[in-house]
């Protein structure tokens, strides 16, 4: 399990949690970043990310994507 | 409310909500704002049925309370008032899109879902199972192509059908047994205090999941939120997971369910043209140089030419002597006139040589004169010899009339002025008309064809995707002083006017930042303050070419400063909005949205210029043609005029910053109509020119007596930095939408500029051995207090932990 933002370019895997405060995961979460929910970073600047979550392009700041942990190279 | 039927368009941002907007309405719109928010309301009549009022909601992708944007839309949709909602879903986007639509269809209002962008959905292969979606959600979905104008009428007659109440109400998602109990208990509490109200289901899940902002508009006793509270917190514990989160989640487990026959693969999992792009674009080596480049193409047609060319147009042509039809004639015209001012000089020149000989100029055969003539940045070009012949020879010159050359059409001031003069109209309204209202608004005016170029790139680069990563590349610089990289654009555009880019920060979701943002960007140098910067680069620096970067250096450096310095201060306390973003894919746009989104932005820049700017143009014009004189108001010399008096009056307190003249002071104010006014002011003051040159030459040598380089520099770097102009001052106000906030941004503006200029001037003297000490001091204090609010600790950093954890 590790953090969104140190996530590569091409890496994929699984949402296991999101965490932070309410409003900011709630806007994650109606975003689509829910648990179970695969991920595919697509481009990466030293941790601010452009992912495809459920089909569309999110770009995430990185004080967001640390929020978001995932299980690297599982798929769903 | 109002009778009218009304339908709310509902969707995500990006679903191709306006195209649908204006393809349901046509021309018949009308823009306002929100009660009570900046937030720009829509309203347009459905073009097959005009007694319909379509209502376009702000681009969303939820209702909770979030932001302004959510709570505008779940306000108006619980208000009562709309009848219908429309959802626009984006088909090829379609998971995330329904997340809105299952809350919608909370609301106890019928809805009616349109799928759009069906056309992309198909060229990608991806399968949707519309009528699954119809038969789960119990509403009409309708496949639709807004670009292409496809599904639009069978969508009308759906939309028409549910006015008349024809249409059943959408089934609500069912949630999971525990959710579903501590709902019904939420209802059993605030039963006996609210009326059946519409939405009703959606409120009670508001409550659920805590929205602050649903408990204010139910006005519930503290008794009753309190047990609803602790309901929540009771299932929190047991299932060991927040209401909010679960709440999400069940949503996209019944999204899950309704796509259940539908195939949607394209983008997911895989790499669209679109993701390739944005590998170049957003790129950790080339996104910069990329974007750079883009930024000057943009720029360049827009300042420097197509812009600069009609710009022109507008400012000499329509709101100068007029022009020639479609430029024919230019050419032989421009020649003679020429010919017709060498005449003028020549006369002049010779008559000069004349009087200095003691001779008469009509008979000094053997006297020959010069004259001496200047490229426009007061380089001489040429010298020409001016003989007794010559000189009579100018004298027959006849200034050309511009209607012999071509179809010449008069400028609005030649026009006014005939008008006026047939109407035999007295000294001082003539004057009020012309030079104040007219010349004023011209003055004004004569930007919007530049920026209709400006915004019609600008919305070019939003329409097709690109705009979002730009924010996206630029955040990480923007964030180590306090702005998020959607402030980037407003400053981007602030290089060409301040105030569209004072309306680009529209966009800016958090308050604060927007704030920030509208406060700070008019320190960018606009295209109006570069004849300033080339007139004080000339007069003494000698055309140096550091002068103009260091004033944009000024500018960046002002906005950053005040970045650092003002997230200290408790109302913009906090770091910017955290970055998230929903990145399009790249389309072509259509071009009817792009010249419409054009013309709505400059025609709420020409609504402001007929309003606010005007009011302020004639009071400066009357301030600088009037005076007290022999015992009454009357038309004086502009030295003599009340500004001029209060210039003088004043004048002690710029004292410090090294020019403490009232010309400065009068240059000043009459900067704040538009800044480039500072050099015409300077013509009439220095060298009793009623025009001069882009950058002043001729009054140099004059400007040399009165200013050093300290004290140039200084009052460049004020004029550049301290309240922007009028028309930046409306759009503040605007923006801002608040009185307090306006005049906030305007004295922290020209205190800072002040601060700045007064260390600079005299700390500049003492280094130069010519500064006295309590100026030195002053300056010495100055600059410890802003290096301390630079360097301080952040007084809301200790807040920030507490506030993580919550």
């Amino acid at each position: 399990m590790m953090p969104l933002n140190l996530a590569q370019a091409g890496d994929r895997g699984l949402i296991d949690r999101v965490g932070g405060s309410g409003d900011l995961r709630r806007r994650l979460e109606e975003l689509g970043f829910t648990s179970g929910q695969p991920v595919h970073v697509l481009s990466s600047r030293q941790g601010d990310l452009i992912v495809d979550v459920r089909g569309s392009r999110i770009a995430l700041g990185r004080d967001l994507a640390r929020r978001v942990h995932i299980r690297l190279g599982e798929t769903a | 409310m109002s009778k009218e039927i009304s339908i709310a368009l509902a969707g995500n941002p990006n679903s191709g909500k306006s195209t649908l907007f204006n393809a349901l309405t046509g021309a018949r719109q009308s823009v306002g704002n929100w009660p009570g928010v900046t937030v720009e309301k829509k309203t347009g009549r459905l073009k097959a049925d005009t007694s319909c009022q379509v209502v376009d909601l702000p681009g969303i992708y939820s209702l909770a309370a979030g932001s302004v944007d959510e709570i505008v839309a779940r306000d108006y949709l619980v208000s009562g008032e709309p009848a219908v909602i429309l959802n626009i879903v984006d088909g090829s986007n379609l998971e995330r899109n329904l997340y809105l639509t299952t809350q919608l269809c909370e609301l106890g209002l019928p809805v009616v879902i349109a799928v759009n962008m069906m056309d992309v959905v198909k060229r990608t292969g991806d399968e949707i199972d519309l009528e699954r979606l119809a038969s789960e959600l119990s509403c009409p979905v309708l496949p639709i192509s807004a670009l292409l104008g496809e599904g639009l009428d069978a969508l009308t007659t759906t939309l028409l059908q549910g006015v008349r109440g024809e249409l059943p109400l959408p089934r609500p998602r069912v949630f999971s047994a525990p959710i579903e109990e501590v709902l019904a208990e939420i209802e059993n509490l605030i039963r006996p205090h609210v009326r059946s109200v519409p939405g009703e289901r959606s409120r009670l899940i508001a409550l659920f999941e805590g929205d602050e902002h649903e408990k204010e508009r139910l006005n519930l006793p503290g008794s009753t939120l309190s047990a609803i509270e602790k309901l929540i917190a009771d299932l929190e514990t047991r299932i060991d997971d927040d209401a909010v989160s679960l709440i999400g989640q069940e949503r996209y487990q019944a999204i899950q369910n309704l796509l259940a026959g539908s195939r949607l693969e394209h983008g997911r999992g895989q790499m669209t043209l679109s993701d390739r792009i944005d590998q170049v674009v957003t790129n950790r080596i080339l996104a910069l140089p990329i974007f750079a480049a883009v930024m000057f193409l943009v720029y360049y047609l827009s300042v420097s030419t197509v812009g600069g060319w009609w710009t022109d147009w507008a400012n000499d042509g329509l709101f100068g002597d007029g022009f020639f039809f479609l430029g024919r004639g230019r050419e032989a015209y421009d020649e003679q006139v020429e010919e017709f001012e060498l005449a003028e000089m020549s006369v002049e020149a010779f008559e000069e040589e004349a009087a200095a000989a003691d001779l008469e100029a009509e008979t000094a055969t053997g006297l020959v004169a010069e004259v001496i003539l200047y490229n426009d940045s007061g380089v001489e070009k040429e010298r020409v010899a001016v003989s007794h012949d010559d000189y009579l020879a100018a004298l027959d010159v006849e200034e050309p009339d511009p209607a012999a050359f071509g179809p010449w059409v008069p400028g609005v001031p030649v026009l006014v002025e005939q008008a006026l003069e047939a109407g035999h109209v007295s000294g001082w309204l003539h004057d009020l008309v012309l030079d104040g209202i007219v010349a004023g608004v011209g003055a004004v005016l004569g930007f919007v064809p530049q920026m209709l170029v400006l915004f019609f790139f600008l919305a070019l680069l939003e329409a097709c995707g690109y705009m979002a990563r730009i924010a996206f590349v630029m955040d990480r610089i923007f964030r180590s002083f306090g702005l998020s990289g959607t402030s980037f654009i407003p400053m981007l555009v602030s290089t060409g006017c301040a105030v569209p880019g004072i309306m680009a920060a529209r966009t800016i979701e958090s308050e604060r930042d927007r704030r920030l943002t509208v406060a700070t960007t008019p320190f960018m140098p606009c295209s109006a303050k570069l004849p300033v910067i080339a007139l004080i680069a000339g007069a003494l620096f000698d055309d140096a070419w550091w002068v103009a970067p260091s004033a944009y250096f000024a500018g960046i450096g002002a906005i950053l400063v005040s970045g650092i310095i003002l997230k200290k201060f408790r109302a913009f306390a906090g770091d910017a909005a955290p970055f998230v973003l929903e990145l399009p894919s790249y389309r072509l746009p259509r071009p009817g949205d792009v010249l419409r989104s054009m013309l709505e932005r400059a025609w709420s820049f020409i609504k402001r210029a007929g309003s606010i700017i005007l009011l302020a143009q004639v009071f400066v014009w009357f301030t600088t043609s009037y005076g007290w004189a022999d015992g009454a108001v009357r038309a004086v010399e502009q030295d003599q005029s009340f500004l001029a008096v209060l210039g003088s009056a004043v004048s002690w307190i710029f004292a410090p910053l090294g020019w403490g003249h009232w010309q400065a002071v009068v240059a000043t104010i009459t900067g704040l109509i538009a800044k480039e006014n500072v050099v015409g002011t300077f013509g009439t003051l220095y060298g009793g020119f009623s025009e001069v040159s882009e950058a002043g030459w001729e009054i140099w040598a004059n400007m040399r007596v009165h200013f050093t380089t300290l004290s140039a520099y200084s009052f460049l770097l004020f004029n550049l930095l301290c309240l922007p102009c009028f028309a930046a001052i409306g759009a503040i106000r605007r923006e801002m939408n608040s009185a307090r906030w306006t005049l906030f941004a305007i004295a922290y503006q020209t205190g800072l500029a002040y601060a700045v200029s007064l260390i600079f001037y005299q700390l500049g003297a003492m280094f130069s051995g010519t500064g006295s000490i309590p100026g030195t001091v002053t300056a010495l204090v100055l600059l410890a207090g802003l290096l301390y609010l630079l360097l301080r600790p952040n007084p809301n950093r200790r807040l920030l932990p507490a506030a993580a954890r919550s």
